[in-house]
């Protein structure tokens, strides 16, 4: 992979495991991959893997958030009414790169010991809070809640899976829902 | 629930009575075996792959603790969807396991689930003259509204209860419904 780390507090020899785990992900097809292989891929010895990762669940949240930080990195959004083309450009990239979408949808839903299912959260609260700052709690919790959902590699899983939809249709009909959500915001906009 | 029969039922039940205590990643095939009384081996051969286990003891709890009512009408999948959240609630720790295992990359050909197709029949019936594409994207909406993977993602990352996912689950419902033309709504 040649996509940039993203995030300044990896090391150089933790970009290295997470970008040979990644790319060991692609090539077999699954997650179970020895630390022997993964550290001869990043030709490290295999112990450095272990001091980095001690268990197989950290190395593969860190994995997960690095693919999500790289591989499927977003355009920031200016304005929550544009997130519809955030999500259907996301659903291209899950689309283009399979195994590792669906890595990051698994460990985002394990619970207190998973990732964080919704990292975007805080910057639909920031954008949705400065646009459209009349709604009531519980108004508010339920469009960033959905559009959340939404801007996640679950929807791309679920559409694929349950609907057999092939990249154009899944990049659709998340792009659509969502702007169902917002049709319900799209005039309360603060002057 | 029956006493199970067969190896692969037992492997399954016995996990979800060690999931009660431990996660998912914590449940080794060696823990597995001596809580079964069978070798590590005997469970390779039911599952090769421990998502071939996931896969296998997601839809063994479905069954067994989240079995979905049957809807018809919209506000009968409403009720539908809030009773199994609510169930979902009461035993987060298998609902985890229900959410996760539709996140994995499929290890065989797998049919859509049960509330798809029950879905994509209730708006057969409440929208019976909408476009094929429209129909497909409201059907998909619903279906990942009503998800596990949706009540996991409200609990986990919004720190919501039942009731609350109850709610946002509604609210998008509506979002998702006002799209539908007037004249092919058939609103109960």
């Amino acid at each position: 992979m040649t996509e940039p780390a993203a995030d300044p507090a990896l090391s150089g020899t933790q970009v290295a495991i997470l970008d040979a785990y990644a790319g060991l992900i692609e090539e077999l097809g699954s997650d179970d991959v020895s630390n022997r292989v993964i550290a001869r891929r990043a030709g490290i010895a295999e112990r450095t893997v272990f001091r980095n990762y001690p268990t197989r669940v950290d190395l593969l949240l860190a994995t997960a958030a690095w693919i999500e930080a790289t591989v499927f990195a977003r355009e920031e959004s200016h304005s929550i009414f544009d997130i519809p083309l955030a999500i259907r450009e996301a659903m291209q990239r899950y689309d283009a790169r399979p195994e590792l979408a669906h890595v990051v949808a698994e460990t985002a839903m394990r619970g207190v010991s998973g990732a964080a299912p919704s990292p975007g959260r805080a910057q639909l609260e920031r954008l949705l809070d400065a646009e459209v700052p009349s709604l009531d709690a519980a108004q508010r919790t339920a469009v960033i809640a959905a559009l959340s959902h939404l801007d996640s590699v679950g929807a791309w899983v679920t559409f694929r899976r349950e609907f057999a939809m092939d990249r154009r249709d899944i990049a659709d009909a998340a792009a659509w829902a969502a702007e169902a959500v917002l049709d319900s915001i799209r005039n309360r906009v603060a002057p | 629930m029956e006493e199970p029969v067969d190896t692969a039922t037992a492997i399954l039940a016995s996990a979800a009575v060690l999931l009660r205590e431990r996660t998912f990643d914590d449940i080794s095939y060696r823990a597995l075996a001596d809580e079964v009384g069978i070798s590590e081996r005997t469970i390779y051969r039911q599952y090769p792959t421990r998502a071939h286990l996931l896969a296998a003891l997601s839809n063994w709890i479905e069954q067994a603790f989240f079995p979905l009512p049957p809807f018809v009408t919209v506000s009968d999948f409403r009720a539908a969807v809030h009773e199994r959240f609510r169930a979902f609630d009461a035993l987060p720790a298998y609902a985890y396991v229900g959410a996760r295992a539709s996140a994995i990359s499929p290890t065989l050909d797998i049919e859509p689930a049960y509330i798809t197709r029950a879905i994509e029949a209730m708006l057969d019936v409440a929208a019976p003259t909408l476009n094929r594409r429209d129909r497909r994207r409201i059907a998909a909406s619903l279906r990942y509204f009503s998800s596990a993977m949706f009540w996991a993602r409200l609990r986990t990352s919004f720190d919501l209860d039942a009731a609350e996912i109850c709610d946002a689950f509604d609210r998008a419902v509506d979002t998702v419904l006002a799209k539908l033309p007037d004249a092919t709504r058939v609103e109960p």
